[in-house]
């Protein structure tokens, strides 16, 4: 805790930093697209995660432990390496364009993955085995009479799936989507690998402190960064409860 | 007329179906790594290193000699801050949940704040709190902050599957609280401490942020080590690299699995 309240102080002291950091194109754009992005990579994590979480939770197959660690795997992985795999797979010579090449004669999505295509797509690979996992959890709980009382009772699949399901896994949602949402804001590794002109605020944060060795635009910066995170992780986590 | 199969049945294959799609997509670009580290094939590229190392663990000879004294700091960091966080945590989630005393609640809170704030922000505090000048023990200090909330977690939610009807009992027959903690609570402890070990070694193996910031060339760290390696090697080096760091985190991760380790769903930090 002292680092952050050295951090709020010195963001505080320099009283300019702040008011730059919320006035300046540069800063405010990267604070901008921190939240646009990570905002698009929770709902989309969470909108793929939930046939998998469903599946985890209710099925039993050959081979469901397997598949399950694997899809959890990614959870060891910091973001650094998260953003060398996105570039294994969609770099200049990555693993994609290099196979359609062989397969179309044009090697697509050569060196997408520094583009804004390539960052999104890592922020979905490392936060998809945290929204299953999460939304795993829920759904464990989710009991089975609520669903058949509800058919017996006339309800259609989609009803049921509206008016029965989706009210009850509500709060499990939102958690997920907070749990998703917080670990993108703060993801740093990902796009010190990829981003290329797209710029993220913890990407922000580093060229200020060691290019431009501004500290007090730095030290702004962060603070802005984690009230942000933290009053959009409060918010989403009130309506979960 | 009635359908060969049940519209029941057709959803559980669909959703099998999905998962084991997304299951592979998400492991494909580790396969590819790896195949790249082991396989000398042209069709991964140049080695910008020079000739090919020899043998088909020469590439690993290599990477661990240009990376032995990131490898080494990063074995020191985990071999201090596992035993610490553990000392620390242990008691400290034994006093919030047995033996509250006034402003206990807050200094928990307090105490699980980093989980909930971005680890840049946290990197960044430490290093201008600490004047600039990145040393061996705010690397330790940077793991513990975000370390001790899962010992914290972990012990809590041990003590309270834990009755305290025994430590009563113990309590009743004679033993001081001292002699109950140690030999009642502990040995029924252990599942979660285990536990936590490993938690604490997987996050600070693989933690980055602080790793990376608060690193310098003399006290270099093995994840920042990895990103010079992204940036500036040939792939299979960066694959061989790759490897060699999640060779540790991988038995670990497996291990958290097996014990239930739900505080792991949050994962490392990206």
């Amino acid at each position: 805790m002292w680092p952050l309240a050295r951090l709020a102080a010195g963001a505080f002291s320099s009283s300019g930093a702040f008011l730059q950091v919320l006035s300046a194109g540069r800063y405010r754009t990267s604070l901008v697209n921190s939240l646009a992005l990570s905002t698009a990579a929770a709902f989309v994590s969470v909108a793929l995660a939930l046939v998998p979480a469903w599946v985890f939770a209710r099925e039993r197959f050959p081979g469901r432990n397997l598949v399950r660690t694997a899809v959890s795997l990614p959870l060891t992985f910091s973001g650094v390496l998260v953003g060398f795999l996105v570039i294994v797979m969609l770099g200049r010579i990555g693993a994609v364009p290099k196979l359609a090449g062989l397969v179309t004669g044009r090697e697509w999505f050569a060196g997408s993955a520094f583009t804004l295509t390539g960052l999104f797509l890592a922020y979905l690979y490392f936060e998809i085995p945290r929204a299953v996992m999460t939304l795993e959890a829920a759904f464990r709980h989710f009991p089975p009479e609520l669903d058949a009382a509800a058919r017996s009772l006339g309800a259609g699949p989609i009803t049921r799936l509206l008016r029965v399901t989706l009210p009850y896994a509500a709060p499990a949602l939102f958690s997920t989507l907070a749990v998703t949402f917080s670990a993108s804001m703060g993801s740093f590794g990902v796009a010190l690998v990829l981003s290329r002109r797209f710029t993220v605020a913890p990407l922000e944060i580093y060229t200020e402190l060691t290019a431009f060795l501004n500290d007090a635009v730095a030290g702004a910066l962060c603070v802005a960064l984690a009230a942000l995170t933290f009053g959009v992780d409060r918010l989403l986590a009130r309506r979960a409860a | 007329m009635s359908l060969p199969v049940s519209p029941r049945r057709v959803a559980r294959m669909a959703g099998i179906a999905v998962t084991v799609t997304l299951a592979v997509c998400l492991v494909a670009p580790l396969v590819v790594t790896a195949a790249g580290a082991f396989v000398h094939a042209d069709w991964y590229g140049q080695r910008s290193e020079g000739a090919a190392a020899g043998g088909a663990l020469g590439l690993f000879r290599y990477v661990l000699g240009l990376w032995s004294g990131a490898v080494v700091t990063s074995l020191r960091l985990v071999g201090t801050v596992v035993p610490l966080a553990l000392f620390i945590g242990t008691p400290a989630a034994f006093a919030f949940r047995r033996r509250p005393f006034p402003g206990s609640g807050s200094l928990e809170t307090l105490a699980m704040t980093p989980l909930a704030i971005p680890g840049i922000a946290l990197a960044v505090g430490l290093l201008l709190g600490a004047g600039r000048t990145p040393r061996f023990g705010l690397l330790v200090a940077g793991h513990l902050a975000y370390t001790l909330p899962l010992v914290l977690k972990t012990v809590s939610n041990a003590l309270e599957g834990e009755s305290v009807d025994l430590e009563r009992a113990a309590r009743s027959l004679g033993a001081g609280p001292w002699k109950t903690a140690a030999w009642v609570t502990l040995p029924r402890l252990v599942p979660g401490l285990v536990l936590s070990a490993l938690l604490v070694f997987a996050v600070s193996w693989g933690e980055f942020n602080v790793s990376f910031l608060l690193a310098t060339p003399l006290v270099q760290t093995f994840p920042a080590g990895l990103y010079l390696t992204y940036t500036t090697n040939s792939f299979p080096v960066a694959a061989a690299a790759t490897l060699i760091f999640l060779a540790p985190i991988l038995p670990a991760f497996l291990a958290i699995q097996a014990l239930g380790g739900e505080e792991f769903r949050r994962g490392l930090s990206s």
